[in-house]
């Protein structure tokens, strides 16, 4: 009797860690496939009520590091490394507010120094980048030694530029599934933020259509940056900074962004590929005193952020 | 008894794994290899997604995602699947004036596994990557990239 009970028992226990094992394989990742994450832990460890629905998509649709680095690039303009946050300064970035930030500028000017090929001042960067990806916790997902290999190897660029991206892409999803969207959103803002210092600084040098046209036609840009911060108004540093954003929006009251009907064109390219031109384009309006006061308010952000 | 416990335990730790394998989004190495079709153009960023198999027509079929376009810049969208599903999958970009169903462009309705896109207006656009109607009887992983080609002059 004694022999049969413990047999039972033993029975009810084996049971109970069969059915756990298939719970915890169903739990893997078999939810839905646009996947969310719950809402975001701050800072002071309050939890703030937002949609993170929202608030992922709009921090996951924001531009790549390397874009505007590129789109500079193509423009065929100088490069200089006096438009790039200082890596001694990046090394007093101390709250994560600050190091969340810097990650997304760093990153931006990696993507800068990735297109212009700069390989020593990359490994400098890199380990910059390292330090605040070692602080915020997504060390993991940054191949150090990988991408510094790489960088002394000038054959490797393309792998190179491919790994940076790839690795910065990796950290700030880590930190949306990880609860830390409000890190996240400090980063798209440093590379957005950090980008846009680039054409200013650049178009201050010297003034081209094309780069005016990008400072100018941020507008809609900046506003979907601004109602991803304004989730986190309630914090003193968002809001301060969500302040200087808004009186930089302010100045794009002017700007008028005219939405042109027009036939589409399909062609092919040499290399055969189909090239889709929509006809339905915008025409930017703007006056020389407006794209004036943006550029001289997109330098003070930056600079204000720089120096937190 | 121990014997059953083993026995259950390595059952367990089966369906663990092949739950976790069926899940799973292409590797690195293929986004990788898919980003260096390209070409010249530079990498901005990849859409990876597991593609379940489709049973039903109200099944959940593929992913899409938010992205930022430029105006005046030139991107290449490029679709990778494992051999054998290349005719299984597309690859469509629209936006909310241009929905799914009337898309600004697919791998589908260009033919071929990618194709450029000259923005004209900045916002936001969606890529979704999913299989073509009557496909997807059998579970996959597909790649898509955004990459860079250049300033539309």
């Amino acid at each position: 009797m004694i022999a049969f009970s413990k047999n039972l028992i033993m029975i009810k226990k084996l049971i109970f860690i069969f059915i756990s094992v298939i719970f915890f394989a169903s739990c893997g990742d078999g939810g839905d496939d646009d996947t969310i994450v719950g809402p975001d832990s701050q800072d002071d460890v309050r939890e703030v009520q937002i949609d993170p629905e929202k608030i992922n998509g709009l921090i996951e649709s924001f531009p790549s590091p390397i874009e505007m680095a590129a789109t500079i690039e193509d423009l065929r303009v100088p490069y200089s490394k006096k438009y790039l946050v200082p890596t001694e300064v990046a090394a007093d970035f101390d709250s994560n507010f600050e190091k969340a930030l810097g990650l997304g500028m760093l990153s931006a000017d990696l993507g800068y120094l990735n297109v212009y090929a700069r390989k020593n001042a990359i490994v400098e960067y890199l380990t910059s980048i390292k330090r605040l990806a070692d602080a915020l916790d997504v060390d993991q997902f940054f191949e150090f030694q990988t991408l510094k290999r790489l960088a002394t190897n000038s054959n490797n660029l393309d792998s190179l530029m491919f790994l940076s991206v790839s690795s910065y892409h990796d950290m700030d999803e880590h930190l949306r599934k990880t609860r830390r969207s409000n890190l996240s959103a400090l980063m798209i803002t440093g590379v957005w933020t950090e980008g846009q210092y680039l054409a200013c600084r650049v178009n201050k040098f010297k003034s081209d259509k094309s780069t005016e046209e990008i400072i100018a036609g941020q507008k809609d840009i900046l506003k979907e940056l601004l109602s991803v911060l304004e989730f986190f108004d309630d914090k003193p540093k968002f809001k301060k900074m969500n302040d200087q954003f808004r009186e930089l929006l302010k100045l794009y009251d002017n700007v008028e962004i005219k939405l042109v009907e027009g036939e589409d064109k399909i062609s092919y390219g040499l290399d055969s590929i189909p090239v889709i031109e929509p006809g339905e384009h915008t025409e930017i309006i703007y006056t020389q005193e407006d794209l004036d006061k943006i550029q001289n308010k997109v330098i003070q952000i930056r600079n204000n952020l720089i120096s937190l | 008894m121990k014997k059953i416990a083993i026995l259950i335990a390595i059952t367990g730790l089966f369906i663990f794994a092949s739950n976790q394998e069926a899940q799973a989004q292409c590797k690195q190495q293929r986004v990788y290899h898919c980003a260096r079709k390209g070409g010249n153009a530079i990498y901005l960023r990849d859409f990876n997604t597991k593609l379940k198999a489709v049973r039903s027509e109200r099944s959940i079929n593929g992913t899409k995602w938010p992205v930022v376009l430029n105006r005046g810049t030139r991107y290449r969208f490029i679709l990778c699947t494992p051999s054998g599903f290349a005719n299984d999958v597309k690859l469509t970009l629209f936006d909310s004036k241009h929905p799914e169903t009337r898309p600004w462009n697919s791998t589908e309705k260009s033919g071929g596994n990618m194709f450029d896109f000259i923005c004209k207006r900045s916002g936001v656009y969606y890529v979704s990557i999913r299989f073509k109607q009557g496909k997807g009887k059998r579970k996959t992983c597909a790649v898509g990239i955004l990459s860079f080609v250049g300033k539309n002059q």
